[in-house]
């Protein structure tokens, strides 16, 4: 099933756990206990009727803000509800496995409406994401509108339910020249991926996967399902409405950091005093009920992470704040008050996000975290009295320097034939990398660079034939895949690179890595 | 551990679109289908699926789909001529698992590479339009072109036919429903996507008498247009273009001389090795196809009719086939001349004693070289793509007919290693240390690849180099 | 050279201008010695004067000698300088001659020893010495010219009915026997006699006596391939059979002469016997034609003799014109048609026919090309020709068309044509080594060799001239050849590989000339490897093919780089180059300029850090030295990557 691919993934993840994240099984359990699921979520869960109104206006709150977004949105609401009734009917038959003549017949349907298809310039995108409803409903595409794309969508759905009727089968994926179409099923809704470029289909699946996760921080999971129990039909976009744009940010996320790939995250070089003094200045001044994690970002990449005891933050739930923060203008307007869903963390229920800039350039971001969703002034004075503290001890400037070394050079490490590397401690789901340099100038190269880690890491981590080191002499760099118990090491050298030299290159930077070890990684987790 | 599935053929069919355009039609698009048991409606059924997904590819990609890829199933798509599609269905491995007391099952999915069965695919087209063969893409490949081996291509077919449908039918059914039983579907690997050769090494001079014996073998019977001769199941000459030897060499090393050999055993064919013909002096020389028994006017035998692309497109032929100790020459004789026993014996008479002296002489040269010691530090297999030359220490032989010296992972993992590698036209190495801490070696350069598996637990890096392995071969 | 079609028809010649001499009548006598080719005309008893005519223009000469009687024999020594002369049974004068041919006509005489004993003749076996063979047997003299004296060296008694002297293996060769048919040969060197065995010549067992005796005329002596054979004439080897048959006794160092050979003439009548090149030509007069035996081509044999029969059917010598100056001076010169075989021929070995009547010496001559279409099997006619003096022309022309349309031979006898000839090359080449090692200027019999330049040119060729032979059957003879020549380990010249590649490129035998590669039928060279590489273009593996075999060559470093730089294949080419070691010398110009040109950057980023890494290995610094010309490359990379991208001198 679909799912159990899902289980892998998490599983694989799992395994690189950290003293910052705990294997989720028992979040729950232990959430549970401590705060009632009830008061939790019942902040969220109406009955049906004002659901529309209540959650989505949870939403509007994001999307206020940036106040352009509204314009879409109410027509978008009308078109949608109107073929909603009228398609209600047709579910019946649709219900119905759907017979080859059908499948047929929706594809040439297509030929007459004109849509996007037919336009080169969609059909040439390097790739495609579509999310729609188990009855065929648009609910999203990466590229083009939803509405030119009904017909496509239709036979999406028909492919995945023809498979899965006629013999209780689950369509993955389909290749055709460079084209990988990926499906990922997860109940109500069906993701599919159509790509052309490097990454692998495990890679596409993970990061439908995200997408999915996407959604559910802005539905949860219950929503979600409640939603199609009662209305097979329904047309999710009036409910997303304004948050495609999280969706889109997240997969160009996806396309140009690293940490998705590795199921990392990137931490902020600083030294150990300046970073113990910025936790400090959390644990003295948010020490506040129901706060379960409280963090400051910077430029995607994490400063601190202050969590309650027995809290963890698994790194897709933060990847999915990074993306938050990454794809939102309107927090550097005001301190701003938003629910989000962690799935990992909890996927039936939301938490409460207290979310503002600590620097006037808006580069450093304070989040804080709470299940109390009255507590927004509270934490907005917690904010207060942290920024003080960090001005006080120059904590801002010390994230404003290290922001503007953007990471570091290849050079500093001083290994003249390595070009990149990555390089993942395991035990702390946290990684490293110099910054991109001569010879990878310009995007597509860079792009070029990405796919290169993406097949490093994708032939390395083939689930059937797993490997511990990968050497690849390619025609234009050499590659070096190294996996042990503690980390990850991906190295790009010259194509001319000798393997002795390439080996010795790897244990200089080894022990560069050490050295630097307390400024690159966050070793030592805070709680309350 | 419970039950393991193992790849199997689940469903082989041909179709073409065209020719059940209307509603109700859907049945006459079908040509071929494997398993014949299946009833109309699935059979319907599945050709509509795969139609609707090349279509559905077809709104993304200019390349035409190759494979889909399911749970419990792995589609190989094949478009060997215009709006012809062979598909190709295989199974994908599973293991019935408990977990707290609950049973599921396991697909496998990875067990299955597409390259392979790509191959297999393309091969059973191509024996066939010769005559038929492939691993599973490699299978499917191999299906199509072993059919084109026997058969012409399925145009070819149709235009002699002026479009005679039924006739196409018929050779589809005839061909496939024996060939698919040959294929074996689990066993395929690498080296079906390779589909390469393997050369007999002779000295020089040997090699020069066998060719100044076939020169003299087409002089003397001008109607022999193309000749190749063969020690045991290596290739010592060819005069077929390469594409069609390669072929044809699967066919005769993986279908006929072993149907062959087994009839040798049950001696149901014509006894006395040491007959006199009435030509001269004692020989060992037998038709393999053509007469069983020289002395019997009676009976011409099965010959086979092949079909050729040497020199023009589906050429038939006649293909006889002569073996005397281990040599055999596979004589192709265009259908335009008649086959006569006559010729037959004429032919016996010039070739059984001299290629049973040459035989003996290469005999001599091979029982020397064939002398190998045990079980060597390293494995490997190597391809020449320039001219299809193939070496393999991992199959215990080339016919790959009882198995491997790695574990199956391993193995799977060079195509692995060959497919990352044949996306670039460059020289490439790669080196990999498996969890089971065997080490791997795939390397491409200068128009070859070459891998090797090195069982060396307590090797580094350093010590692993491909070019410790690479012993010179042509 | 008269009209061609009869030059066609015959292969016998006699030599163009013939010795003149006066025709002898009542008072003119005329002499032939065979050990010095001369013939003597001696007037009224050489009062008149002596003319003597050698095969060369030069040493014909006249001079007049006392005239004491009829002169029985005349014979100069080899050297010249002394002329002897019988002209009585019982002693030989000599005479002594200066260089100019000069003499002061003294005469010294030597008579023989015994009363009874009767000169039968006498032969110089060197300049200064001679032999008298008498009816007693053999007297041997030494002849001291200055003292005008001789000097007995030996004397060996043995009744003598007759002798035959072969002069070039001083042999002498004593008949003796109430038959006569018991032969003593006797060789003399450097003043010593050595008698070798005897033996019997088995006389035809005619059934009523008396039997017939060996007749002096039907035994003559003659040199076969190096080996010195006595050839007897018998008449009627059996009963019954009127064929007569010519056998051959091959002369032994130790024991007695062996019968090896007989020759079937099929004919009966005169034969009269030349040798021509190791031929044997027999004339016969009543059918005026002449047949030629070769002991080479074997015949079939018994175990112990071997059986020949003529190479061609019975042919006559090509008729001769004979330019007689006219007597009425309006009409020019008369041709008179001489008579062939005509009663007035004597005939001396080994290949002279006089006719006194006429006044005429002949060298008879023996015509190749017209053997050639009267051979029909080729081997056999390869096989003569190739041990037949100056024959090479005709060889060729024979292989040459025996790969034409029409004519065509099957490979099989080409097979054997080819490994006969090539054995031959093969002997040449190996006594060829064996002559430089020990350089003993031993000179070898000239012989035919065909060797491949000559087949490449003369026989190859064909292909080229003649377009409608079938490529297979090009291929099929060149590989037999390149087999025939690999057989007899002679190495083969490339451009033999470039024909059969030019022949199986047009055909697109790609795959055919692949495995030729393969299996090292073509040897590795560079001129070869040049020839694959302009193949590329037809044949896309050809270049690669080029590579290997210049890699194994392993002289060809330069080349190899050219080639992959060429080909913008930078990267297999620093791999090359640090494969055998020369990354230091290389210069990093070249390759900069390459990697430029492919307008890759990141090749040339390559390219350039890996030479930059060079730099800092030989002189601890990343810069290029002005020597090396490189700044236009440096000025590329800095706008492709900026300056940063340079490497810097390392502080650490």
């Amino acid at each position: 099933m679909a799912d159990s691919k899902e289980a892998e993934q998490v599983s694989t993840s799992e395994s690189e756990q950290s003293d910052l994240i705990e294997p989720e099984t028992c979040i729950h359990r232990e959430n549970s206990m401590l705060l009632p699921a009830e008061n939790f979520i019942s902040i969220d869960y109406e009955s049906f009727e004002n659901y529309d109104c209540q959650p989505s206006g949870v939403i509007h709150e994001i999307v206020r803000s940036n106040s352009q977004d509204k314009s879409e949105e109410t027509p978008d609401v009308v078109l949608s509800s109107s073929n909603d009734e009228f398609s209600a009917g047709e579910d019946k038959e649709e219900r119905k496995q759907i017979s080859a003549k059908e499948l047929a017949s929706a594809l040439t349907e297509e030929d007459i409406e004109e849509d996007e298809t037919r336009k080169p310039e969609w059909r040439a995108q390097k790739k495609h994401i579509f999310i729609l409803s188990e009855a065929g409903k648009p609910i999203y595409s990466r590229h083009g509108s939803e509405d030119k794309l009904v017909t496509i969508m239709g036979v999406l759905q028909a492919l995945v339910s023809f498979v899965h009727d006629s013999n209780k089968d689950n369509i993955r994926c389909i290749i055709a020249g460079d084209h990988k179409f990926v499906f990922y099923v997860r109940d109500p809704l069906i993701l599919v991926c159509v790509s052309q470029g490097a990454d692998s289909t495990q890679q596409l699946l993970l990061q439908l996967t995200y997408v999915y996760n996407q959604v559910l921080s802005v539905l949860t999971h219950k929503t979600l399902v409640s939603i199609f129990k009662q209305r097979r039909n329904y047309d999710l976009r009036r409910l997303l409405s304004g948050s495609e744009k999280f969706l889109d940010s997240l997969l160009s996320l996806i396309e140009t950091d690293y940490s998705f790939l590795l199921g990392a995250v990137r931490c902020l070089p600083l030294d150990l005093q300046v970073r113990d003094m910025i936790s400090q200045s959390i644990i003295q001044h948010a020490r506040v009920k129901d706060l379960v994690f409280a963090l400051i970002l910077a430029n995607n990449q994490l400063v601190t992470l202050v969590r309650m005891k027995k809290y963890y933050l698994h790194p897709v739930d933060l990847h999915l704040i990074i993306n938050l923060v990454h794809a939102s203008e309107s927090f550097k307007a005001a301190e701003s008050w938003t629910p989000i869903c962690l799935p990992k963390f909890d996927s039936s229920g939301y938490l409460q996000a207290h979310i503002s800039y600590l620097d006037e350039s808006c580069q450093t971001c304070l989040l804080l975290l709470t299940v109390d969703r009255e507590s927004f002034f509270t934490l907005s004075d917690c904010k207060n009295k942290i920024k003080e503290r960090l001005l006080k001890y120059n904590g801002l400037n010390a994230i404003g320097d290290s922001l503007t070394k953007t990471s570091y050079s290849i050079n500093q490490c001083g290994i003249t034939d390595l070009r990149h590397f990555l390089y993942k401690s395991r035990s702390t789901a946290q990684y490293t990398s110099p910054e991109v340099e001569a010879p990878y100038l310009g995007t597509e190269e860079q792009e070029r660079l990405f796919g290169l880690y993406q097949y490093l890491h994708h032939r390395i981590h083939t689930s059937a034939r797993p490997l511990k080191i990968l050497y690849h002499v390619g025609p234009h760099e050499t590659l070096l895949g190294w996996i042990t118990q503690g980390f990850e090491l991906y190295a790009v050298f010259g194509p001319l690179v000798t393997k002795p030299s390439a080996i010795h290159s790897i244990n200089k930077l080894l022990k560069w890595i050490k050295r630097e070890e307390d400024r690159l990684f966050i070793l030592n987790s805070v709680t309350f | 551990m419970g039950t393991k599935g193992a790849t199997r053929l689940v469903s082989f069919f041909v179709f073409n679109s065209n020719y059940g355009p209307r509603e109700g039609e859907e049945h006459k698009k079908i040509l071929f289908y494997y398993p014949k048991e299946e009833d109309l409606d699935n059979k319907i059924k599945n050709i509509g699926l795969c139609e609707a997904i090349v279509k559905f590819a077809e709104t993304f990609s200019d390349k035409p789909c190759q494979s889909m890829h399911t749970q419990k199933m792995r589609h190989l798509f094949l478009e060997p001529e215009k709006d012809f599609w062979a598909v190709m269905t295989v199974s994908i491995p599973f293991i019935e698992k408990q977990k707290e007391g609950q049973p599921y099952t396991e697909y496998q999915e990875e067990d299955v590479q597409d390259p392979v069965y790509e191959a297999l695919l393309r091969q059973a087209y191509r024996m066939f339009q010769v005559c038929t063969s492939p691993v599973y893409e490699a299978i499917l490949r191999q299906a199509y072109r072993l059919f084109q081996l026997f058969n012409g291509t399925f145009c070819h077919i149709l235009a002699k036919t002026n479009n005679n449908v039924d006739v196409l039918k018929q050779r589809l059914d005839h061909f496939y429903s024996r060939y698919l039983q040959t294929l074996r579907v689990h066993q395929s690997d690498i080296i079906d996507i390779f589909s390469g050769i393997h050369f007999m090494p002779l000295d020089k001079n040997t090699y020069l008498r066998v060719q100044c014996f076939i020169n003299l073998l087409e002089a003397r019977f001008p109607y022999i247009k193309y000749t190749a001769f063969m020690y045991n199941d290596q290739l010592v000459w060819s005069g077929l273009e390469q594409d069609d030897m390669r072929i044809m060499y699967k066919y005769l090393t993986t279908s006929l001389f072993p149907s062959y050999q087994e009839q040798e055993l049950q001696g149901t064919s014509s006894v006395s090795p040491a007959r006199t013909t009435t030509a001269q002096a004692i020989h060992y020389g037998k038709f393999v196809t053509g007469p069983p028994d020289i002395n019997d006017e009676n009976t011409l035998g099965k010959i086979p009719r092949v079909f050729i692309n040497s020199e023009v497109e589906n050429e038939e032929c006649f293909l006889l086939v002569y073996r005397a100790h281990n040599a055999s020459v596979c004589m192709l004789i265009n259908v335009a001349n008649t086959m006569t026993f006559d010729l037959c014996r004429k032919l016996d008479g010039f070739l059984g004693p001299q290629l049973t002296q040459l035989a003996s002489d290469i005999g001599e040269q091979y029982s020397k070289r064939v002398t190998t010691s045990g079980d060597p530090p390293y494995r490997y297999i190597y391809f020449n793509h320039m001219n299809l030359a193939q070496k393999t220490t991992v199959h215990t032989d080339n016919k790959k007919s009882s198995g491997i010296h790695i574990p199956p992972d391993t193995l799977r993992l060079l195509t692995d290693i060959s497919a990352d590698m044949s996306k670039s036209s460059e020289d490439g190495e790669t080196i990999v240390k498996t969890f089971s801490d065997n080490w791997v070696v795939g390397k491409k350069s200068d128009q070859r690849e070459f891998y090797v598996v090195i069982n060396q637990k307590n090797a580094n890096l350093i010590e692993i180099n491909g070019n410790n392995y690479n012993i010179r071969m042509n | 050279m008269t009209s061609s079609e009869d030059s066609g028809s015959f292969f016998i010649e006699l030599c163009k201008n013939p010795i003149r001499f006066d025709p002898v009548d009542k008072n003119t006598n005329v002499f032939y010695d065979d050990a010095n080719k001369q013939v003597f005309t001696v007037r009224s008893g050489g009062a008149v004067g002596v003319v003597v005519k050698g095969p060369k223009e030069n040493d014909s000469s006249t001079f007049r000698i006392e005239s004491r009687g009829d002169v029985m024999s005349i014979k100069f020594s080899p050297d010249r300088k002394i002329l002897g002369i019988q002209r009585s049974p019982k002693s030989v004068e000599f005479i002594n001659f200066g260089d100019d041919m000069s003499t002061d006509q003294l005469e010294y005489s030597q008579a023989c020893k015994g009363k009874s004993t009767i000169i039968s003749g006498f032969v110089w076996t060197s300049p200064t010495e001679i032999v008298f063979i008498t009816d007693h047997g053999i007297e041997f003299y030494q002849v001291i010219a200055e003292k005008k004296s001789l000097r007995s060296l030996k004397t060996i008694s043995l009744s003598v009915c007759w002798f035959v002297w072969q002069a070039e293996s001083g042999i002498l060769l004593l008949a003796s026997g109430s038959l006569s048919n018991s032969l003593n040969p006797f060789q003399f060197r450097g003043g010593i006699v050595t008698k070798l065995a005897k033996f019997e010549v088995d006389l035809p067992a005619s059934t009523k006596p008396p039997r017939q005796s060996l007749q002096e005329r039907d035994v003559s002596m003659a040199l076969l391939y190096g080996q010195l054979y006595v050839v007897v004439l018998r008449h009627q080897p059996r009963p019954g059979t009127a064929a007569a048959e010519i056998v051959l006794y091959q002369i032994m160092r130790e024991g007695p002469a062996r019968k090896t050979n007989i020759l079937r003439l099929e004919m009966s009548g005169r034969f009269a016997i030349n040798i021509v090149s190791n031929l044997v030509l027999v004339h016969h007069q009543t059918s005026r034609t002449s047949v030629v035996f070769d002991i080479h081509l074997d015949g079939e044999s018994d175990g112990y003799v071997h059986y020949h029969y003529p190479v061609v059917s019975p042919l006559p010598i090509k008729p001769f014109k004979l330019l007689l100056p006219s007597l009425s001076p309006q009409a020019d010169k008369m041709e008179y048609n001489c008579e062939l075989y005509s009663a007035n021929w004597v005939v001396f070995q080994p290949n002279v026919i006089i006719d006194a009547k006429l006044g005429c010496l002949w060298y008879v001559e023996l015509k190749l090309d017209p053997l050639v279409t009267m051979i029909p099997d080729k081997y056999r006619l390869v096989k003569l020709l190739l041990v037949r003096d100056d024959s090479k022309r005709v060889i060729l022309s024979v292989c040459r068309n025996m790969l034409l349309p029409g004519q065509q031979a099957n490979l099989v006898s080409i097979a054997k044509i080819f490994d006969m000839l090539n054995k031959v090359y093969q002997q040449y080449l190996e006594s060829e080594c064996q002559n430089l090692a020990t350089d003993s200027g031993v000179p070898q019999r000239s012989r035919v060799i065909i060797d491949q330049s000559d087949m490449y040119t003369h026989v190859f060729s064909v292909f080229e001239d003649n377009k409608d032979i079938k490529y297979k059957f090009m291929v099929a003879v060149i590989i037999e050849y390149i087999r025939s020549l690999n057989q007899c380990a002679i190495p083969v010249q490339h451009y033999l590989y470039e024909l059969i590649i030019n022949i199986l490129v047009p055909n697109n035998c790609f795959y055919q000339l692949h495995q030729f590669l393969q299996y090292h039928v073509l040897t590795d060279s560079k001129p070869l490897a040049c020839l694959m590489l302009s193949l590329e273009s037809v044949y896309a593996p050809a270049h690669q093919l080029a590579l290997d075999m210049l890699k194994r060559l392993s002289t060809a470093n330069e080349e190899i780089i050219e080639v992959l730089l060429s080909k913008q294949q930078l990267l297999p080419a620093i791999r090359f180059i640090r494969s055998v070691g020369i990354v230091d010398t290389v210069s990093s110009r070249k390759f900069l300029e390459a990697a430029m040109n492919t307008e890759d950057p990141r090749l040339f980023y390559t390219v350039f850090k890996f030479f930059e890494q060079r730099n800092v290995r030989l002189r601890q610094n990343p810069k290029f030295q002005p020597g090396e010309h490189c700044e236009v490359y440096v000025k590329h990379f800095e706008s492709l990557f900026g300056t940063d991208a340079l490497a810097h001198i390392q502080v650490s």
